[in-house]
Protein backbone atom coordinates (compact mmCIF):
# COMPACT_ATOMS: atom_id res chain seq x y z
CA UNK A 1 0.00 0.00 0.00
CA UNK A 2 2.69 2.43 1.07
CA UNK A 3 4.80 1.49 -1.91
CA UNK A 4 1.91 2.05 -4.28
CA UNK A 5 1.21 5.43 -2.71
CA UNK A 6 4.84 6.46 -3.04
CA UNK A 7 4.92 5.50 -6.69
CA UNK A 8 1.71 7.43 -7.27
CA UNK A 9 3.17 10.53 -5.63
CA UNK A 10 6.39 10.14 -7.60
CA UNK A 11 4.43 9.83 -10.83
CA UNK A 12 2.43 12.89 -9.86
CA UNK A 13 5.70 14.77 -9.45
CA UNK A 14 6.35 14.15 -13.12
CA UNK A 15 3.62 16.61 -14.06
CA UNK A 16 5.43 19.39 -12.19
CA UNK A 17 7.90 20.28 -14.94
CA UNK A 18 5.04 20.99 -17.34
CA UNK A 19 5.24 24.65 -16.30
CA UNK A 20 8.85 24.71 -17.38
CA UNK A 21 7.90 22.95 -20.60
CA UNK A 22 5.33 25.63 -21.33
CA UNK A 23 7.95 28.35 -20.98
CA UNK A 24 9.31 27.23 -24.33
CA UNK A 25 12.88 28.27 -23.63
CA UNK A 26 15.37 26.48 -25.81
CA UNK A 27 17.31 23.91 -23.82
CA UNK A 28 21.05 24.28 -24.03
CA UNK A 29 23.30 22.36 -21.68
CA UNK A 30 26.23 24.66 -22.49
CA UNK A 31 24.60 27.47 -20.50
CA UNK A 32 25.35 25.68 -17.28
CA UNK A 33 29.06 25.98 -17.95
CA UNK A 34 29.12 29.76 -18.35
CA UNK A 35 30.82 31.22 -15.32
CA UNK A 36 29.40 34.75 -15.47
CA UNK A 37 30.95 37.63 -13.56
CA UNK A 38 29.84 38.24 -10.00
CA UNK A 39 32.34 40.75 -8.64
CA UNK A 40 34.27 42.31 -11.52
CA UNK A 41 37.98 42.85 -10.81
CA UNK A 42 40.00 43.99 -13.82
CA UNK A 43 43.70 44.74 -13.51
CA UNK A 44 44.60 46.13 -16.91
CA UNK A 45 44.32 43.23 -19.34
CA UNK A 46 44.00 40.74 -16.47
CA UNK A 47 40.51 39.57 -15.62
CA UNK A 48 40.51 38.52 -11.96
CA UNK A 49 36.76 38.67 -11.49
CA UNK A 50 35.07 36.53 -8.91
CA UNK A 51 32.81 34.19 -10.86
CA UNK A 52 31.11 30.87 -10.38
CA UNK A 53 34.29 28.84 -10.86
CA UNK A 54 36.15 31.01 -8.33
CA UNK A 55 33.32 30.59 -5.82
CA UNK A 56 33.53 26.82 -6.25
CA UNK A 57 37.30 26.97 -5.81
CA UNK A 58 36.92 28.94 -2.56
CA UNK A 59 34.33 26.46 -1.35
CA UNK A 60 36.55 23.55 -2.36
CA UNK A 61 39.49 25.06 -0.49
CA UNK A 62 37.44 25.50 2.65
CA UNK A 63 36.08 21.95 2.47
CA UNK A 64 39.58 20.55 1.87
CA UNK A 65 40.97 22.41 4.88
CA UNK A 66 38.00 21.26 6.94
CA UNK A 67 38.47 17.66 5.83
CA UNK A 68 42.15 17.80 6.67
CA UNK A 69 41.48 19.21 10.12
CA UNK A 70 38.65 16.78 10.81
CA UNK A 71 40.33 13.62 9.56
CA UNK A 72 43.98 14.14 10.41
CA UNK A 73 43.84 15.81 13.82
CA UNK A 74 43.09 12.75 15.91
CA UNK A 75 44.12 12.35 19.51
CA UNK A 76 46.48 9.42 19.51
CA UNK A 77 46.05 6.96 22.35
CA UNK A 78 42.92 8.50 23.77
CA UNK A 79 40.95 5.37 23.02
CA UNK A 80 41.88 1.75 22.68
CA UNK A 81 40.38 1.29 19.25
CA UNK A 82 40.66 3.76 16.41
CA UNK A 83 37.29 5.25 15.61
CA UNK A 84 35.77 5.62 12.18
CA UNK A 85 37.09 9.14 11.58
CA UNK A 86 40.63 8.02 12.24
CA UNK A 87 40.20 4.98 10.00
CA UNK A 88 39.06 7.17 7.08
CA UNK A 89 41.91 9.59 7.67
CA UNK A 90 44.43 6.77 7.72
CA UNK A 91 42.97 5.29 4.53
CA UNK A 92 43.31 8.61 2.70
CA UNK A 93 46.85 9.02 3.99
CA UNK A 94 47.79 5.50 3.02
CA UNK A 95 46.47 5.89 -0.54
CA UNK A 96 48.33 9.18 -0.86
CA UNK A 97 51.52 7.61 0.45
CA UNK A 98 51.67 4.11 -1.02
CA UNK A 99 49.68 4.53 -4.23
CA UNK A 100 50.64 8.06 -5.22
CA UNK A 101 53.86 9.29 -3.63
CA UNK A 102 55.86 6.07 -3.40
CA UNK A 103 54.91 5.01 -6.93
CA UNK A 104 56.31 8.14 -8.51
CA UNK A 105 58.69 9.95 -6.23
CA UNK A 106 62.18 8.72 -5.34
CA UNK A 107 62.64 8.25 -1.60
CA UNK A 108 64.90 11.28 -1.21
CA UNK A 109 62.16 13.58 -2.53
CA UNK A 110 59.15 12.15 -0.72
CA UNK A 111 59.57 14.39 2.32
CA UNK A 112 59.47 17.49 0.16
CA UNK A 113 56.84 16.54 -2.41
CA UNK A 114 54.46 14.24 -0.52
CA UNK A 115 52.50 17.22 0.90
CA UNK A 116 52.07 18.64 -2.60
CA UNK A 117 50.78 15.49 -4.29
CA UNK A 118 48.62 14.54 -1.32
CA UNK A 119 46.94 17.95 -1.12
CA UNK A 120 46.56 17.94 -4.90
CA UNK A 121 44.74 14.62 -4.68
CA UNK A 122 42.49 15.74 -1.82
CA UNK A 123 41.76 19.14 -3.38
CA UNK A 124 40.81 17.76 -6.78
CA UNK A 125 38.73 15.06 -5.15
CA UNK A 126 36.84 17.66 -3.11
CA UNK A 127 36.34 19.90 -6.16
CA UNK A 128 35.00 16.93 -8.09
CA UNK A 129 32.73 15.67 -5.37
CA UNK A 130 31.14 19.05 -4.56
CA UNK A 131 30.41 19.39 -8.26
CA UNK A 132 27.88 16.57 -7.91
CA UNK A 133 26.08 18.19 -4.99
CA UNK A 134 23.36 20.60 -6.13
CA UNK A 135 24.39 23.96 -4.68
CA UNK A 136 22.65 27.35 -4.90
CA UNK A 137 25.55 28.93 -6.78
CA UNK A 138 24.13 29.11 -10.28
CA UNK A 139 23.67 32.21 -12.42
CA UNK A 140 19.96 31.57 -12.94
CA UNK A 141 17.44 32.96 -10.47
CA UNK A 142 14.01 31.90 -9.43
CA UNK A 143 11.38 33.65 -7.39
CA UNK A 144 10.44 32.30 -3.96
CA UNK A 145 7.83 34.43 -2.17
CA UNK A 146 9.26 37.58 -3.68
CA UNK A 147 12.89 36.74 -2.92
CA UNK A 148 15.27 36.13 -5.82
CA UNK A 149 17.23 32.98 -5.12
CA UNK A 150 19.79 31.19 -7.27
CA UNK A 151 18.61 27.84 -8.54
CA UNK A 152 20.24 24.65 -7.36
CA UNK A 153 22.68 23.48 -9.99
CA UNK A 154 25.56 21.13 -10.64
CA UNK A 155 28.80 22.76 -11.66
CA UNK A 156 32.39 21.62 -11.43
CA UNK A 157 35.23 24.08 -11.09
CA UNK A 158 37.33 21.37 -12.74
CA UNK A 159 35.09 21.48 -15.81
CA UNK A 160 36.67 24.83 -16.60
CA UNK A 161 39.92 24.50 -18.55
CA UNK A 162 41.49 27.47 -16.74
CA UNK A 163 41.35 25.70 -13.40
CA UNK A 164 42.83 22.41 -14.59
CA UNK A 165 45.43 24.22 -16.68
CA UNK A 166 46.54 26.21 -13.64
CA UNK A 167 46.86 23.00 -11.61
CA UNK A 168 48.77 21.29 -14.43
CA UNK A 169 50.99 24.35 -14.83
CA UNK A 170 52.01 24.11 -11.17
CA UNK A 171 53.13 20.53 -11.71
CA UNK A 172 54.91 21.56 -14.92
CA UNK A 173 56.87 24.32 -13.16
CA UNK A 174 57.75 22.15 -10.16
CA UNK A 175 58.87 19.32 -12.44
CA UNK A 176 61.43 21.41 -14.30
CA UNK A 177 62.46 23.36 -11.22
CA UNK A 178 63.24 20.16 -9.33
CA UNK A 179 64.88 18.58 -12.35
CA UNK A 180 67.20 21.54 -12.73
CA UNK A 181 67.90 21.76 -9.03
CA UNK A 182 68.82 18.11 -8.53
CA UNK A 183 70.62 17.43 -11.81
CA UNK A 184 71.87 20.77 -13.12
CA UNK A 185 70.84 22.07 -16.53
CA UNK A 186 73.17 20.00 -18.74
CA UNK A 187 72.44 16.63 -17.19
CA UNK A 188 68.74 17.37 -16.90
CA UNK A 189 68.16 18.40 -20.50
CA UNK A 190 70.31 15.52 -21.68
CA UNK A 191 68.05 13.14 -19.77
CA UNK A 192 65.14 14.15 -21.99
CA UNK A 193 66.75 12.54 -25.02
CA UNK A 194 66.35 8.76 -25.18
CA UNK A 195 69.15 6.49 -26.34
CA UNK A 196 68.84 6.45 -30.09
CA UNK A 197 71.32 6.57 -32.99
CA UNK A 198 72.74 10.07 -33.52
CA UNK A 199 71.13 10.28 -36.96
CA UNK A 200 67.71 10.24 -35.35
CA UNK A 201 68.42 13.32 -33.18
CA UNK A 202 66.89 15.97 -35.49
CA UNK A 203 63.65 14.00 -35.39
CA UNK A 204 63.70 12.99 -31.74
CA UNK A 205 64.74 16.23 -30.04
CA UNK A 206 61.83 18.40 -31.25
CA UNK A 207 59.44 15.57 -30.45
CA UNK A 208 60.76 15.22 -26.90
CA UNK A 209 60.56 18.97 -26.30
CA UNK A 210 57.02 18.97 -27.69
CA UNK A 211 56.29 15.98 -25.47
CA UNK A 212 57.15 17.96 -22.35
CA UNK A 213 54.54 20.54 -23.30
CA UNK A 214 52.04 17.89 -24.30
CA UNK A 215 52.16 16.68 -20.70
CA UNK A 216 50.69 20.04 -19.74
CA UNK A 217 47.90 19.57 -22.25
CA UNK A 218 47.18 15.95 -21.46
CA UNK A 219 47.18 16.50 -17.69
CA UNK A 220 44.77 19.42 -17.86
CA UNK A 221 42.53 18.22 -20.68
CA UNK A 222 42.08 14.78 -19.12
CA UNK A 223 40.54 16.18 -15.95
CA UNK A 224 38.67 18.99 -17.70
CA UNK A 225 37.13 16.81 -20.39
CA UNK A 226 36.19 14.07 -17.95
CA UNK A 227 34.27 16.42 -15.71
CA UNK A 228 32.76 18.38 -18.60
CA UNK A 229 31.60 15.25 -20.37
CA UNK A 230 30.23 13.75 -17.15
CA UNK A 231 28.14 16.81 -16.35
CA UNK A 232 27.09 17.29 -19.95
CA UNK A 233 25.92 13.68 -20.14
CA UNK A 234 23.74 13.99 -17.03
CA UNK A 235 22.31 17.34 -18.13
CA UNK A 236 21.66 16.07 -21.64
CA UNK A 237 19.76 13.04 -20.43
CA UNK A 238 17.58 15.11 -18.12
CA UNK A 239 17.21 17.72 -20.85
CA UNK A 240 15.82 15.14 -23.28
CA UNK A 241 12.51 15.47 -21.43
CA UNK A 242 12.37 19.14 -22.33
CA UNK A 243 13.75 18.80 -25.83
CA UNK A 244 11.32 16.10 -26.83
CA UNK A 245 8.56 17.65 -24.70
CA UNK A 246 7.44 14.24 -23.55
CA UNK A 247 7.01 13.38 -19.89
CA UNK A 248 6.60 9.65 -20.40
CA UNK A 249 10.25 9.17 -21.26
CA UNK A 250 11.13 10.71 -17.87
CA UNK A 251 11.48 7.41 -15.98
CA UNK A 252 13.96 6.13 -18.56
CA UNK A 253 16.08 9.23 -18.92
CA UNK A 254 16.12 9.91 -15.19
CA UNK A 255 17.15 6.31 -14.65
CA UNK A 256 19.94 6.66 -17.18
CA UNK A 257 21.01 9.98 -15.70
CA UNK A 258 21.07 8.44 -12.22
CA UNK A 259 23.23 5.58 -13.48
CA UNK A 260 25.72 8.00 -15.01
CA UNK A 261 25.60 10.11 -11.85
CA UNK A 262 26.49 7.10 -9.73
CA UNK A 263 29.22 6.06 -12.15
CA UNK A 264 30.72 9.54 -11.99
CA UNK A 265 30.49 9.88 -8.22
CA UNK A 266 31.72 6.39 -7.37
CA UNK A 267 34.44 5.88 -9.96
CA UNK A 268 35.36 8.89 -12.10
CA UNK A 269 35.67 11.46 -9.32
CA UNK A 270 38.18 9.44 -7.31
CA UNK A 271 40.04 8.07 -10.33
CA UNK A 272 40.63 11.49 -11.81
CA UNK A 273 41.87 12.94 -8.53
CA UNK A 274 44.14 9.92 -8.06
CA UNK A 275 45.45 10.06 -11.64
CA UNK A 276 46.23 13.75 -11.49
CA UNK A 277 48.20 13.34 -8.27
CA UNK A 278 49.90 10.11 -9.39
CA UNK A 279 51.00 11.56 -12.73
CA UNK A 280 52.26 14.71 -10.99
CA UNK A 281 54.30 12.52 -8.68
CA UNK A 282 55.63 10.48 -11.60
CA UNK A 283 56.57 13.58 -13.59
CA UNK A 284 58.35 15.19 -10.65
CA UNK A 285 59.98 11.87 -9.74
CA UNK A 286 61.36 11.21 -13.21
CA UNK A 287 62.70 14.77 -13.39
CA UNK A 288 64.54 14.31 -10.08
CA UNK A 289 65.87 10.88 -10.94
CA UNK A 290 66.05 10.36 -14.71
CA UNK A 291 66.05 6.74 -15.77
CA UNK A 292 69.42 6.83 -17.49
CA UNK B 1 25.39 14.57 -28.55
CA UNK B 2 22.03 13.52 -29.95
CA UNK B 3 20.77 16.88 -28.75
CA UNK B 4 23.18 18.74 -30.92
CA UNK B 5 22.09 16.52 -33.75
CA UNK B 6 18.41 17.21 -33.18
CA UNK B 7 18.94 20.92 -32.85
CA UNK B 8 21.14 20.95 -35.90
CA UNK B 9 18.72 19.16 -38.20
CA UNK B 10 16.17 21.75 -37.31
CA UNK B 11 18.60 24.58 -37.92
CA UNK B 12 20.11 23.65 -41.23
CA UNK B 13 21.83 21.02 -43.29
CA UNK B 14 25.40 22.26 -42.86
CA UNK B 15 25.09 22.04 -39.11
CA UNK B 16 23.56 18.60 -39.45
CA UNK B 17 26.54 17.45 -41.47
CA UNK B 18 28.91 18.77 -38.82
CA UNK B 19 26.90 17.12 -36.07
CA UNK B 20 26.95 13.78 -37.86
CA UNK B 21 30.70 14.10 -38.35
CA UNK B 22 31.15 14.90 -34.66
CA UNK B 23 29.03 11.96 -33.56
CA UNK B 24 30.80 9.58 -35.94
CA UNK B 25 34.19 10.83 -34.83
CA UNK B 26 33.46 10.35 -31.16
CA UNK B 27 31.86 6.99 -31.82
CA UNK B 28 34.91 5.73 -33.68
CA UNK B 29 37.18 7.24 -31.03
CA UNK B 30 35.38 5.45 -28.24
CA UNK B 31 35.74 2.20 -30.20
CA UNK B 32 39.50 2.28 -29.69
CA UNK B 33 39.28 3.26 -26.06
CA UNK B 34 36.70 0.55 -25.45
CA UNK B 35 39.07 -2.09 -26.78
CA UNK B 36 41.87 -0.64 -24.68
CA UNK B 37 39.87 -0.60 -21.46
CA UNK B 38 38.67 -4.13 -22.11
CA UNK B 39 42.26 -5.20 -22.53
CA UNK B 40 43.30 -3.60 -19.25
CA UNK B 41 40.57 -5.21 -17.19
CA UNK B 42 40.97 -8.53 -18.98
CA UNK B 43 44.68 -8.59 -18.21
CA UNK B 44 43.95 -7.58 -14.63
CA UNK B 45 41.55 -10.48 -14.19
CA UNK B 46 44.11 -12.89 -15.62
CA UNK B 47 46.87 -11.50 -13.44
CA UNK B 48 44.81 -11.73 -10.26
CA UNK B 49 43.63 -15.23 -11.18
CA UNK B 50 47.26 -16.33 -11.48
CA UNK B 51 48.61 -14.47 -8.48
CA UNK B 52 45.85 -13.25 -6.17
CA UNK B 53 48.35 -11.90 -3.64
CA UNK B 54 49.47 -9.20 -6.09
CA UNK B 55 46.01 -7.65 -6.28
CA UNK B 56 46.81 -4.59 -4.18
CA UNK B 57 49.91 -3.71 -6.13
CA UNK B 58 48.24 -4.24 -9.48
CA UNK B 59 45.20 -2.17 -8.64
CA UNK B 60 47.08 1.12 -8.74
CA UNK B 61 48.55 0.33 -12.14
CA UNK B 62 45.16 -0.83 -13.36
CA UNK B 63 43.42 2.45 -12.51
CA UNK B 64 46.31 4.44 -13.92
CA UNK B 65 46.02 2.56 -17.20
CA UNK B 66 42.25 2.85 -17.17
CA UNK B 67 42.31 6.63 -16.77
CA UNK B 68 45.06 7.08 -19.36
CA UNK B 69 43.12 5.01 -21.90
CA UNK B 70 39.76 6.53 -21.10
CA UNK B 71 41.13 10.04 -21.53
CA UNK B 72 41.74 9.33 -25.22
CA UNK B 73 38.01 9.47 -25.91
CA UNK B 74 37.82 12.84 -24.27
CA UNK B 75 40.65 14.22 -26.36
CA UNK B 76 38.57 13.14 -29.34
CA UNK B 77 35.47 14.73 -27.83
CA UNK B 78 37.20 18.04 -27.15
CA UNK B 79 38.76 18.01 -30.61
CA UNK B 80 35.38 17.27 -32.15
CA UNK B 81 33.65 19.99 -30.16
CA UNK B 82 36.36 22.47 -31.11
CA UNK B 83 35.94 21.56 -34.77
CA UNK B 84 32.17 21.80 -34.41
CA UNK B 85 32.27 25.25 -32.82
CA UNK B 86 35.15 26.79 -34.79
CA UNK B 87 34.76 25.50 -38.34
Amino acid sequence: MLRRLTSLVLFGLLTLPSAALAAGEEFNPEHDFEVGEWIPIHLGPLDLSINKAVAYLFLGTLVTIGLGLALMRVKVGSKNEPDRKQAVGEMVYEIAQTQVAEQGLPSKAIGRWFPYVASLMLFIWVLNIISFVPLPLSNERFDLFGVELPTLALYAATSSISVTLALAFMTFVFTHFEGLRYNGPVKYFKSWIPEVPKAMYPLIIPLEILGQFMRLVSLSVRLYANMLAGHMLILTFIGLIFVLGNLYIAPFVIGAATLFYLFEVVIVVSIQAFIFAALSAIYIGTAIEPEH
Amino acid sequence: MSLTLLAATAAGNTDAGKAIALALGIGLGSLGAGIGIGNIFGSMIQAVARQPELRGELQGIQWLGFALTEAVVFYGLIGGLLAFVLV
